[in-house]
């Protein structure tokens, strides 16, 4: 067998005990998979829920992670199937929201995600450029099928391979996922340039 | 863009493979997902040199591929790793004392052997607490339980030396008085012509090992 990667080796280490070695890991990937629940869910508040959740998740199951699987591919399965569950929630909630709207307070949970994140500019204090913002609404438009694949593919450059490593599904069902989620982007992005 | 193909040089690439715009669409979409061979490359790169729909389809592609690798990455939260980490289940402590251990191989082995010379050290010192009296004369100098007393109108001449007592002068000593773990106190009446020294031994050899122990596990850690 060749030389463990790094993430293996810290693996064994926070398997045995080792805190220090467990940090590592969260300095390596929290960015990563801050980003990855930021796209897909569009909101802060629960990207960062999210993070917390996968290294919860991956620090519980540490003595199950199998070493034939890559580190980064296990994290970002936990990573997304977590926020493809939030997103799922929050769609029931949101048409179990829409059957008793006029009931409803406007600060529900539910509403939270899908409102939340207009008011303020979520790459921090910074204004975000029209071509930025464009960009973020079109992913965030995109349907569910076809979200992870993209945001797996562009924003974090992963191989056909790889996404379907991840979202444990054939590369023939990632590739078709690729190309109606490239369409469904080139019409969004298209449709608001001629706006502009 | 090449050459459309039309005219004399069609003949010449007859053979070649030709697409028609149904089939150059997933060929485009082969090409943005970097998995093109040569021979479907320059079939779709034919194909878009002769229909301008699908050039321009093209290059809404690229443009949506430029767009989608342009999007920044959010800042993450400060302290994020701090809550994550905050989050974990409590560190058992048994646990942390063999990761110590097995982290600080040296400084574990030095601290071990600190640990066996303070536990001989002290039991030696234990047995050694009885009291001793030490001295060029001795002549009337009284022993009682741990209270050593050179009496009223005895002279001692010489050094005298007494251990784990409290010493009590009322005559006159003519030579140094050293005291080991112990006190002293004068009458009004005594007198000492040398010096008075008190050492507390226990004392000096815990801060000796303390600074010891400093020296040998600061390298270490």
């Amino acid at each position: 067998m060749d030389t463990p990667s790094i993430e293996t080796r810290l693996v064994r280490l926070a398997k045995s005990g080792d805190r220090g070695a467990f940090a590592d890991l969260v300095e390596l990937y929290k960015d990563k998979i801050y980003h990855l629940a930021y796209r897909m869910l569009g909101n802060r508040q629960e990207a960062e829920d999210v993070v917390q959740e996968t290294f919860l998740r991956v620090f519980r199951s540490l003595d199950r992670y199998d070493e034939s699987l890559k580190f980064s591919t296990w994290i970002y399965r936990i990573g997304t199937n977590l926020a493809i569950d939030r997103l799922r929630r929050r769609r029931a909630a949101y048409s179990l929201d829409a059957e008793t709207a006029s009931a409803s307070d406007s600060d529900g949970q539910d509403w939270h995600g899908l409102l939340a994140s207009e008011d303020m500019s979520p790459e921090g204090h910074v204004l975000l450029s029209e071509t930025q913002r464009r960009i973020r609404d079109a992913i965030r438009s995109l349907p569910e099928k076809y979200k992870s694949v993209v945001i797996l593919k562009y924003l974090h450059d992963m191989s056909l391979q790889e996404i379907g490593d991840v979202l444990n599904m054939p590369v023939t069902t990632v590739k078709t996922r690729v190309h109606r989620g490239r369409e469904f982007l080139r019409r969004r992005l298209e449709v608001e340039e001629d706006f502009t | 863009m090449k050459d459309n193909g039309t005219g004399s040089t069609a003949n010449l690439r007859k053979e070649e493979r030709t697409v028609n715009c149904k089939e150059a669409l997933p060929i485009m979409h082969e090409y943005f997902d970097g998995l093109l061979d040569g021979e479907g490359a320059a079939a779709l790169r034919r194909h878009l040199a002769e229909c301008p729909a699908c050039a321009a389809r093209f290059r809404a592609y690229e443009r949506t591929e430029a767009l989608m690798r342009s999007l920044r990455r959010p800042e993450t939260p400060p302290g994020l790793t701090a809550s994550i980490l905050a989050a974990l289940p409590p560190e058992t402590r048994r646990r942390s004392w063999f990761r110590w251990i097995r982290r600080h191989p040296a400084a574990a082995v030095t601290a071990a052997f600190l640990i066996v010379m303070l536990g001989s050290f002290l039991s030696i010192w234990d047995q050694d607490s009885r009291v001793t009296v030490s001295g060029d004369d001795l002549d009337g100098i009284i022993v009682e339980g741990d209270k050593v007393i050179v009496p009223e109108g005895t002279r001692l001449d010489g050094n005298l030396t007494v251990r784990n007592a409290e010493v009590r002068v009322d005559g006159e000593l003519a030579g140094n008085l050293t005291i080991i773990d112990g006190s002293v106190a004068y009458a009004s009446a005594a007198h000492i012509s040398g010096r008075v020294t008190k050492v507390d031994r226990a004392l000096d050899y815990i801060w000796l090992k303390i600074e010891e122990w400093f020296g040998a596990l600061v390298p270490a850690w």
